[in-house]
């Protein structure tokens, strides 16, 4: 083997050894991460030292390309470690960094993340940035239609016994409930959604005003052991109702869903409208519009998160690559020759002469 | 730990006593009896899961007790495909993989069934749990195959089967694709949900850990074949460690709140 063969084969080796060499350095780098917390951790990968820990990544993997041919010559390993260079470009691109340099570049400037408070029949176009960066504007407006939180039905009595244990009851109108001997019997009469109390006859009455403020309730009455009865209302969101510290019976909806019905404006007109959940963003832009928080207090206003779309069709092309050349190189090309050696060893052999 | 006296609780006592006898009974070399446990055993660990399924609603794949319910029912399909179609052995092992998995389900875990919050009602929630579930077998069982590797148990009897680091191999093969799309599967979902495909939780980063090791794995042993046998195997054994975390201790530690931490 020549003096050049002998290079090649070496800086080869080297090229293997400085890719397992990072990926072992991203092993423990993920586990420290996971130590640290998302926020220290996305401070520490997005800093100057790991930025070059990225570039070396993005490096080894090109090089990798250029000097095994087999990395190119086999569509699979390409689409493999061209998807990394891929994901690993799409992620940089779209950090911090890389939206300071588009703007430098190319003179966009983007928000990169961000949030959005916005009341109902409120419009919007500042999106709030982290503490140290004043509010940006986003070059239209969003308009908050209407905002809604939808829960499952029934709801749920949580009652905090005596002896420290807890006993879940599902909302009934008109059940009761032994709890036993220490607390007695408690009955779900009424469920109110806008629980307000009126002055009626000179008497306090509950009841569930259409226009008023929302406020969950229920009204239970609670029979002792003696058989004296209390008329009690229990409030959903709040530490509930306590019974002589005897025991405690809270009001539990569980959300299953929270709406934001938005608009787009654009030179005062609507360009684009959309009922946003979680898992159900809204894109536009160059953003995409989350549905993040909203006021648990009186359900007013909404909280989106405002995230920029800049790298992101580069980090999705990258997982498919990932994918397909994984699957293709792991699974499909075994399978396909399993089926061709079937075919072969079932084909007849071929008879010769007349 | 608690005694489960409910139906889904007997369901699960029954299915992992089945899956008890059935290891016993192979040890003491009764394979056919041993795998007519081990059939019974699945079919109850699959009127379990049914029953869970009928009881919540939606898949049950929500919390851990849902997701160790689910791996002791595929315990059996992964074995009898391992076996048949991949040429890998160590049925006795799978049986005992069910028992283990059962076990938290039926005595740790709290089975009190839960409405999905919002965040979970997607359609990717059930393929990216799937994917991983699945994944998460074939590892367990590329694992025993490692570890016979190193305390050097002796070639297997029957032909048809692979020798445990070859074996090792092909297991990790036929997982690692599943692996690498439950990750992706979740990185997409993270974009669609909470707006960022990579949140640096430190379950997404567990997951990373556990994805690297395989990746570190196979370039290793394409460097160097099965000359370091050992440490091919230490590899696949270390994966399955990282996996373990990503499973429980990252779900159950408050050392790692996160955005996942619905999954207990």
């Amino acid at each position: 083997m020549g003096i050049k063969e002998t290079s090649k084969k070496k800086f080869r080796r080297a090229m293997m050894w400085s890719a397992l060499t990072l990926i072992i350095l991203l092993i423990f780098l993920s586990i420290y991460g996971a130590f640290l917390g998302a926020e220290r951790t996305q401070n520490l990968v997005n800093s100057l030292p790991l930025s070059v820990y990225w570039s070396a990544w993005v490096l080894v993997l090109i090089t990798a390309l250029a000097i095994f041919r087999r990395l190119v010559r086999v569509t699979r390993l390409l689409l493999i470690h061209a998807g990394c260079v891929f994901i690993l470009a799409g992620s940089m691109w779209a950090s911090d960094a890389g939206h300071k340099l588009q703007k430098q570049l190319f003179g966009i400037d983007k928000i990169r993340t961000g949030q959005m408070v916005i009341y109902e029949g409120h419009t919007e176009n500042h999106v709030l940035l982290d503490q140290s960066q004043p509010p940006k504007e986003l070059p239209f407006s969003v308009h908050l239609k209407d905002f809604r939180l939808e829960h499952y039905k029934p709801g749920s009595i949580l009652v905090y016994m005596p002896d420290d244990t807890t006993r879940r009851i599902p909302v009934e109108t008109g059940s009761e409930h032994n709890l036993g001997g220490e607390v007695g019997k408690v009955k779900i009469v009424r469920t109110f959604e806008r629980f307000r109390l009126v002055m009626e006859e000179n008497q306090r009455e509950a009841i569930d005003a259409p226009d008023g403020e929302l406020m969950p309730a229920l009204e239970v009455i609670i029979e002792r052991p003696d058989g004296s009865q209390l008329k009690r209302y229990v409030f959903e969101p709040s530490q509930g109702y306590m019974y002589q510290d005897n025991f405690q019976i809270s009001y539990l909806r569980m959300v299953s869903d929270y709406i934001s019905e938005l608009q787009i404006i654009e030179n005062n007109k609507v360009v684009a409208e959309k009922n946003i959940e979680v898992n159900h963003p809204l894109h536009f832009g160059g953003y995409h519009f989350y549905q993040h928080s909203y006021d648990a207090e009186a359900g007013q206003y909404t909280v989106l998160e405002v995230t920029s779309d800049t790298g992101l069709a580069l980090v999705y092309g990258g997982y498919l690559m990932l994918c397909v050349g994984v699957f293709w190189h792991l699974w499909l090309r075994h399978i396909f020759t399993g089926i061709k050696l079937k075919k072969l060893r079932n084909k007849p052999p071929n008879k010769l002469g007349g | 730990m608690e005694i489960k006296y409910t139906i889904q609780g007997l369901l699960i006592y029954a299915a992992i006593g089945a899956y008890v006898l059935a290891f016993v009974t192979t040890l003491l070399r009764r394979a056919k009896a041993g795998h007519v446990l081990y059939v019974f055993g699945f079919i109850i660990a699959v009127l379990a899961f049914g029953y869970r399924w009928y009881d919540v609603r939606h898949t049950p794949l929500q919390n851990l007790f849902e997701v160790f319910l689910c791996l002791g029912m595929i315990c059996y399909p992964a074995s009898l495909f391992c076996r048949r179609i991949l040429r890998v052995g160590g049925r006795c092992a799978d049986m005992l993989i069910g028992a283990i998995v059962l076990f938290p389900a039926g005595f740790i875990f709290n089975a009190q069934p839960q409405q999905l919050p919002p965040a979970l009602q997607s359609w990717l929630f059930v393929p990216h749990v799937a994917v991983y579930m699945l994944s998460y077998i074939f590892m367990a069982k590329a694992t025993f195959q490692a570890i016979s590797q190193l305390v050097g148990k002796a070639q297997t009897t029957d032909e048809k089967l692979l020798p445990p680091e070859q074996a090792t191999y092909r297991m990790i093969c036929a997982s690692f694709p599943l692996l690498t799309l439950g990750l992706v599967l979740g990185s997409w979902w993270g974009k669609l949900a909470w707006g960022d495909y990579w949140g640096w939780d430190p379950k997404e980063l567990w997951s990373l850990a556990s994805w690297l090791v395989y990746v570190g794995y196979f370039h290793f042993r394409y460097m160097f074949g099965k000359k370091h046998a050992r440490i091919n195997s230490t590899w696949a054994i270390a994966g399955m460690a990282a996996i373990l975390i990503t499973l429980l201790w990252a779900n159950l530690s408050r050392l790692f709140s996160g955005l996942h931490s619905y999954a207990t």
